[in-house]
């Protein structure tokens, strides 16, 4: 390994350190300290990976936009690296967050899945975002398939909103948020005993996905300088 | 299945996903790795060749 590289290794090590760290206290929290929810008993406890998982999604999701727009105007590499490597991780906890739902669906609502508004929408940007990775595999060309990409990943994150609002725009299954609500604030709606375990449970899921954000986007900045050198030697 | 059953099966599949993805990644990371090494001591070999 290069010399240089080796202070970035250490900071990389040290946010996984760190993410292992809050995870443990976070399970721990969520499934032994935190009380039963009064109404669900202990299914609830589902909530504590349900809510994080899909904060961090549109975490990664905002990213994806972020990343493709700067891509769009300035024409940078490292834009579309940090929008393709956040695009995969939103995914990946797209698809945990309706796996996490559809068994917290089966004891409250009877059923595994049901075409509910909120769950349709999450179910379209979970096939949005991964057609948008499916996109850059089948454009050869590497400009243009970014370029596409980008264009997606900006026109897919249209559909958070759309995913937020659903609950109050049609008549669903699906309860309201009871973090983000205009109306309140989260400590008005959750007891505090359960936002504690919610608070240090999206800590964990934060910096475990900043983690694993950084050996991604790392991967695609690799990848690119094993291109820029075959060229180099093919030239 | 009772309440700690779909907070088992719940919290099993979602860490073992992670785990598995952490894994792969790992995988994906350590080839890039080698392979970028690989090209850039060769490369190093070529130009002291020269000189």
């Amino acid at each position: 390994m290069a010399a240089s590289t080796q202070p970035v290794e250490k900071r990389k090590g040290i946010l996984g350190g760190l993410a292992v760290v809050a995870v443990v206290i976070g399970l721990y929290w969520s499934l032994a300290v935190a009380p039963p929810d009064a109404y669900q008993g202990e299914v609830q406890r589902i909530m504590y990976l349900h809510l994080p998982s899909i904060l961090t999604a549109y975490l990664s999701y905002f990213l994806v936009f972020v990343g493709s727009a700067m891509y769009l105007w300035k024409r940078e590499k490292r834009d579309d690296l940090l929008a393709h490597a956040a695009a995969e991780l939103g995914v990946l906890f797209t698809a945990l967050t309706i796996i996490e739902g559809s068994i917290w669906g089966k004891p409250t609502w009877g059923v595994w899945w049901t075409w509910d508004a909120r769950l349709t929408l999450t179910a379209i940007l979970l096939l949005i975002y991964a057609g948008y990775l499916m996109l850059r595999s089948l454009i050869d060309d590497e400009s243009r398939a970014a370029s596409a990409a980008a264009i997606l990943g900006i026109i897919g994150f249209l559909d958070i909103p759309l995913i937020h609002m659903s609950v109050y725009w049609w008549r669903t299954l699906h309860q309201p948020p009871s973090i983000l609500r205009p109306d309140k604030t989260p400590w008005e709606t959750v007891h505090p005993s359960l936002l504690t375990a919610l608070a240090i449970s999206f800590v964990g899921f934060i910096l475990l996905y900043f983690y694993l954000l950084s050996l991604r986007y790392r991967v695609g900045e690799m990848r690119q300088e094993i291109k820029a050198l075959r060229l180099e030697r093919g030239a | 299945m009772g309440p700690w059953g779909f907070v088992s099966l719940a919290y099993g599949i979602v860490w073992a996903a992670i785990v598995v993805y952490w894994l792969f990644l790992k995988h994906r990371y350590r080839q890039a790795e080698a392979e970028l090494n690989r090209l850039r001591s060769s490369e190093a070999a070529a130009s002291h060749d020269k000189r």
